[in-house]
């Protein structure tokens, strides 16, 4: 049994980043290197900063001076973010997992999401005292539900392991018409990602052979290879939507 | 110059030019510098096979511990060094190897040094890239990394033996 659970790679705590004494070395190693990027990375985090300023409380004026004390009773909180920071990451092997310097201590729990300014970075595979394993968009079997457009069809997507820059949608029907150029967005069904985080953009499709569906080529708005700050997605309703799905009845 | 010190320093020296620098570049089209097997090519010509095994795994599982990778590293550099006597004894010169002489291109001679380390060095990137892709359908990808992984480091493995094992020729 133990045997099975070490083969079945990056599973074993021990022999991965992280663990304690690696993941230590890799932190070393990420402070040193992640000055590398930094002119990149703060210009992507001063324009998000630029955006999320907009929404700040402070910056709306307050037409009904009487509800400022009064709990908030028409949006209830359904994400919160925990910033991370990507220590160790490749993005040349086929599975690609990224090391991030937050663990268990932080809150950070197995299958949070995880995205980007830019983009979408993946779900929590494995978590440790203080570092976790991402499993990121670069994987054999990431499967995200995602969207077309703004209103646009459904799709899943993959990555087929030749560039760490552009991935692929399945599952959408080819009667439907699919432009050059629209954004792609997660669709945030099973709760994991809100809806509407932009993944990338259409740049070319083509039709699966023998079956009705298109095989859409997306280039990835964030970077994977250069990617250092994350935030972890603590989805807060995610339990109660996970029991409605068990309800769904079963039907043969 | 051929004791055990050298060996431990050149084995570091591997690891992390491998895990610091290597294992973070992305060179686009699949192309890696996969340098561990050129440790075990330089190791004497009469080392034991099941020493040159462990060294492999050892180095290996060393790497993919940083890599995330548990035994892809070290499964091939284990490959590589079960291979090696049996090539070693198929392109055996006529009277037998120098005891002197270490397998390199300046000792050996680059013939010599590219077709055996050519052979083995392709056999472990095609057990690599498998064991890494494990989908047949994958096929294309697998011959597109190996290929372009084969250039690539090809180039980086023929660079270093001008510049750091030309010693002997310079006295």
């Amino acid at each position: 049994m133990l045997y099975v659970q070490f083969v079945a790679y990056p599973k074993s705590v021990y022999l991965s980043t992280a663990s304690g004494i690696n993941g230590s070395v890799q932190r070393w190693e990420g402070n040193l290197t992640s000055h590398f990027n930094l002119e990149q990375n703060n210009r992507a985090l001063r324009v998000e900063n630029a955006q999320l300023r907009k929404r700040v409380f402070s910056n709306f004026y307050q037409r009904n001076r009487a509800t400022v004390s009064i709990k908030d009773t028409v949006y209830d909180q359904q994400y919160s973010y925990i910033p991370a920071k990507i220590i160790h990451a490749s993005s040349t092997l086929r599975n690609n997992y990224f090391t991030i310097d937050v663990g268990s201590i932080q809150g950070i729990k197995k299958n949070m999401g995880v995205i980007s300014p830019n983009g979408v970075v993946g779900i929590i595979f494995k978590v440790g005292a203080h570092f976790s394993l991402v499993k990121s968009v670069l994987t054999q079997d990431i499967n995200l539900d995602v969207f077309i457009g703004k209103t646009g069809p459904r799709g899943i997507l993959k990555w087929d392991g030749f560039s760490s820059r552009k991935g692929i949608v399945t599952g959408v029907s080819s009667d439907i018409p699919v432009k050059k150029n629209k954004s792609i967005y997660t669709l945030g069904a099973s709760g994991i990602f809100p809806k509407g985080i932009k993944i990338g953009t259409v740049i070319d499709k083509k039709r699966v052979e023998d079956q009705a569906l298109w095989e859409i080529e997306v280039l990835f708005s964030e970077d994977y290879r250069t990617l250092q700050s994350v935030y972890v997605v603590n989805a807060l309703l995610i339990k109660e939507l996970q029991q409605l799905q068990l309800e769904i009845p079963e039907e043969q | 110059m051929r004791n055990i010190i050298t060996y431990i320093l050149l084995f570091l020296l591997f690891f992390c030019l491998q895990v610091f620098i290597f294992n973070r570049l992305d060179l686009g089209f699949g192309a890696q510098i996969f340098l561990l097997p050129l440790f075990l090519m330089l190791l004497p010509f009469d080392t034991n096979v099941f020493i040159l095994m462990s060294v492999g795994f050892l180095l290996g599982i060393s790497v993919d511990a940083f890599s995330n990778t548990a035994g892809l590293n070290a499964s091939s550099l284990v490959l590589f060094a079960f291979i090696r006597p049996i090539l070693f004894e198929t392109f055996k010169p006529r009277d037998g190897y120098d005891p002197l002489k270490i397998p390199t291109a300046s000792d050996m001679g680059w013939d010599w040094f590219i077709i055996v380390f050519g052979i083995l060095f392709t056999l472990t990137l095609i057990w690599y890239f498998i064991l890494e892709i494990l989908r047949l359908e994958e096929f294309l990808l697998i011959l597109r990394n190996v290929v372009m992984t084969l250039i690539a480091s090809g180039i980086v493995i023929a660079v270093s033996q001008f510049f750091f094992f030309n010693q002997r020729r310079k006295k």
